[in-house]
């Protein structure tokens, strides 16, 4: 497929500035989510939307994907902390819960999978108005386990609806690993949809794979179903100190960085120099240390913002 | 005006909004050719299918309400036939937990302008009986519209579908097909949300009721006045948000009140009655409430165990009688 180098080095830029958030975040915040070893999979398929398509994306990912949509870093990164500028207003979590006002389909409770159906809904909705808007809809091996997963292919394959369904399976389920039977692309078969495996720690072939799928669905060739392998170095979340996956498993994948790999690809293609590379490494680093510094003086909400009568539209 | 029943008012309801409005669609198990389960869609394949808004699903009713939702969220006014309320368990999530919440969680950005619409209750139909309206009033940022008649369905059905929020259409079965009124037409036949309606004033007891327990209310209401005692029927219609106005004005003109509901006695929508008049209105009281529900046992089976199991008009006639003399 053939890449511009601004396309190249938006996906580099985006998975640094991911590694950043996620160390950022980590530092101020417990119970955060990381997504080390992941960013791949999130720049690659965050990266080129347009700007009516929909995204219900993985909570390893999500302050991304609704960045790469637009919306701005410091009031995403004070709704993570639940502050007045937040786009929640600090009546929830940003960063597993993006703002609807550039399509982000967040987690709205803490139940993994129907927020597919909402993307698969959305996708319906785009078809209904003839227009060529899509809906990604991603989640992880663990929800891969669970009937909505079904359900919403199911649908979005009768209906022909166009959604890209990705899974970004980083191999566990909090603790668990080894409860997926049989690889998730294979699934697609049996909804009559087409169903790619591709490498997670591969941001080019992430991206690649996505923007065809997303391609098909724009001119009403249906659903896609996505699996991208990863692996998550992070624990669950900052303070689940508590490992049980073997050291010498996740040293290895460790060795396959994703963007130490796309950093030497760069280089080797002559797209960019280490000199270039570091200044965008250092520019990702000041964005959100900016961004940080700035949500994390904004004030906390008031009583105003509890919304007595704010439940009804 | 036309004389319709109950479902012949649901359904020129969704014809006339989905003429009306081309974001208005609707979905959901066999509801197209086949016209729906108990002819709730019927003639609306005919009319809209081939604009694809008329849809038939698979059988997955978590994701097709959550494809409501979804779709919602992006603009759309979907209406989704659930088919039977007993599969309120099985979408709970996404209508109640989910598409209540989104639009308090985003500060006012998202609205989830969705109907669901289920068939539910004792009737002739012999299956499908069960009542859980009363758990959703334990969710926030959902509406419940459950109608007594065919004008209160067509009008609470077109006001459903111009409602910007979640709102759960409850139709049922022994009402459904259970002759007809004159049903008006257009903007006119528009039953706001939220709005009780006295089907029948009195001055000695109120009975608050909905649905099918309006009915037996108002027959309930004929014995009592044969008897010289003046019961005022509330038909709640909208059973979330629910008009404390009415309920109130009724309580302290008459002093005594009866709640009747289909729903088993604990954790009912009937209680949330009871606590409004307790809270508000205990000085007026000349007597104790009475609760008159079925009893905490899943819905039996057999014709004779069901008549036992489901508040009838006499019931009802016999709580009002007690407190009348008091």
């Amino acid at each position: 497929m053939a890449r511009d180098n601004e396309t190249l080095l938006e996906l580099y830029r985006l998975m640094v500035l991911t590694r950043r958030l996620d160390g950022t975040i980590a530092e101020v915040d417990g119970h955060w989510h990381g997504l080390e070893g992941e960013e791949g999979v999130v720049a690659g398929l965050y990266h080129g939307l347009r700007e009516g398509d929909a995204v219900a994306p993985h909570y390893r990912g999500s302050l991304t994907a609704a960045y790469a949509k637009g919306a701005d870093l410091r009031r995403l990164l004070a709704g993570a902390a639940g502050k007045a500028t937040g786009y929640n207003e600090g009546r929830y979590r940003s960063d597993v819960c993006g703002p609807p006002e550039f399509k982000m389909i967040g987690l709205y409770s803490g139940a993994l999978g129907p927020p597919l159906g909402y993307a698969t809904g959305a996708a319906l909705a785009f078809k209904l108005d003839g227009s060529e808007n899509v809906a990604l809809a991603v989640f992880g091996d663990g929800t891969s386990s669970r009937g909505d997963c079904h359900e919403a292919m199911n649908l979005a394959a009768t209906l022909v609806l166009p959604v890209v369904f990705v899974c970004q399976n980083n191999q566990v389920a909090i603790s668990t690993t080894d409860r997926v039977g049989g690889a998730v692309a294979d699934r697609a078969k049996g909804y009559g949809m087409p169903g790619l495996a591709v490498d997670g720690n591969d941001v080019l072939a992430v991206h690649d794979t996505v923007q065809e799928a997303i391609a098909r669905a724009r001119k009403g060739g249906g659903p896609t179903l996505i699996e991208a392998l990863t692996y998550r170095v992070a624990g669950h979340f900052v303070s689940d100190a508590v490992e049980e996956r073997p050291a010498d498993e996740v040293a290895a994948w460790r060795e396959r960085d994703p963007i130490a790999g796309f950093r030497g690809y760069l280089v080797a293609q002559g797209v960019s120099d280490e000199a270039m590379l570091d200044g965008i490494d250092a520019a990702a680093a000041e964005e959100v240390k900016t961004a940080m510094e700035l949500a994390s003086s904004d004030p906390e909400p008031g009583p105003e913002a509890l919304g007595l009568d704010a439940v009804f539209a | 005006m036309p004389r319709q029943t109950f479902q012949e008012a649901c359904v020129s309801a969704i014809a006339e909004e989905m003429r009306l409005d081309d974001d208005v669609f609707i979905m959901g198990e066999d509801i197209g050719a086949f016209g729906g389960p108990l002819h709730s869609t019927k003639g609306l394949w005919e009319e809209f299918g081939a604009s694809g808004r008329v849809i038939d699903t698979p059988i997955s009713e978590g994701t097709f309400v959550g494809a409501g939702v979804g779709a919602a969220m992006q603009g759309k006014r979907p209406i989704v036939d659930l088919m039977f309320l007993e599969f309120l368990g099985l979408v709970v999530h996404q209508f109640g937990l989910d598409g209540g919440a989104m639009h308090y969680y985003s500060a006012g950005q998202a609205r989830v302008p969705l109907v669901v619409r289920a068939k539910y209750g004792v009737g002739p139909f012999h299956g499908h009986a069960y009542d859980f309206h009363s758990w959703l009033l334990n969710i926030p940022g959902v509406k419940v519209v459950a109608p007594s008649n065919p004008v209160d369905a067509k009008g609470l059905m077109k006001a459903a579908i111009r409602d910007d929020n979640p709102v759960f259409f409850l139709e049922h079965m022994a009402l459904y097909h259970a002759g007809r009124e004159d049903v008006g037409e257009g903007d006119a036949s528009v039953v706001p949300l939220g709005q009780a309606d006295i089907k029948r004033p009195g001055g000695d007891v109120t009975i608050v009721a909905s649905a099918l327990m309006v009915k037996r209310a108002l027959t309930a209401a004929d014995s009592l006045a044969a008897e010289g005692i003046e019961a005022e029927v509330v038909d709640l219609r909208t059973i979330w948000p629910m008009d404390e106005e009415t309920v109130l004005a009724s309580v302290q003109k008459t002093g005594r009140l009866v709640v009747a509901c289909e729903a088993v006695k604990t954790g009912s929508s009937a209680n949330e009655v009871v606590a409004l008049v307790a809270e508000k209105a205990f000085a007026d009281l000349k007597a104790p409430i009475v609760r008159v529900a079925p009893p905490r046992i899943p819905v039996p089976f057999h014709r004779d165990l069901e008549k036992l199991y489901l508040p009838d008009a006499d019931d009802i006639a016999e709580a009002a009688r007690g407190l009348a003399g008091s």
